[in-house]
């Protein structure tokens, strides 16, 4: 399983806009990451997508959150039990 | 002094509510934002947690922009003069077409 995880992370990465992953859990801990995005990057994006969900009562709308910055724009989803980060930069 | 700091917000297509915040709570609300202060606290705790958020080698300060897209619509945040304002707006996007 964690092969197929690290495969899905390098095929990301080759995308040639994207500069960072990651997938982290509910509690923050690191999946897996590529890039820019690491270790110390999970916790606040778990925080993130779970306060995020908080401003909508229907379960099922799940919320994607973009962060934009003069460092490019990181995108956090929940898929889930996992959420994953992407940090893209505008080329 | 309220008129002035929402004119702008009114005239946002597709807009559905606002709300200006201060860290001495909500400054103006309106539509369907109109005085929630439920959505204006969490948005608050979103700011201070991308604030968080440190890439290496950015620029401070990190934050330009943050939205939080749902279905059918948005919440835009951005942060000025110490205030963040809040634009929820209708979300026209079409979902990507996965092959």
């Amino acid at each position: 399983m964690e092969a197929t995880l690290e495969q899905h992370l390098d095929d990301t990465m080759k995308n040639p806009a994207i500069v960072g992953v990651l997938c982290t859990d509910a509690q923050g801990h690191n999946l897996g990451c590529r890039g820019s995005l690491s270790d110390e990057h999970g916790g606040v994006v778990s925080v993130l997508a779970k306060q995020a969900a908080s401003l909508t009562k229907d379960p099922t709308d799940t919320p994607t959150v973009c962060l934009e910055s003069d460092s490019g724009t990181v995108l956090v989803r929940t898929h889930g039990t996992i959420t994953v980060a992407m940090h893209k930069m505008v080329s | 002094m309220t008129t002035a700091l929402t004119q702008g917000l009114e005239r946002i297509p597709g807009q559905l509510g606002y709300l200006v915040i201060s860290e001495d709570g909500v400054l103006a609300s309106s539509g369907e934002l109109e005085n929630d202060e439920r959505a204006a606290g969490v948005i608050m705790q979103m700011v201070r947690t991308a604030c968080r958020f440190r890439l290496h080698g950015a620029a401070e300060p990190p934050l330009k922009r943050m939205s939080v897209i749902f279905e059918d619509y948005v919440y835009a945040v951005t942060i000025s003069g110490q205030k963040v304002f809040v634009v929820k707006r209708q979300n026209n996007q079409r979902e990507p077409v996965t092959a």
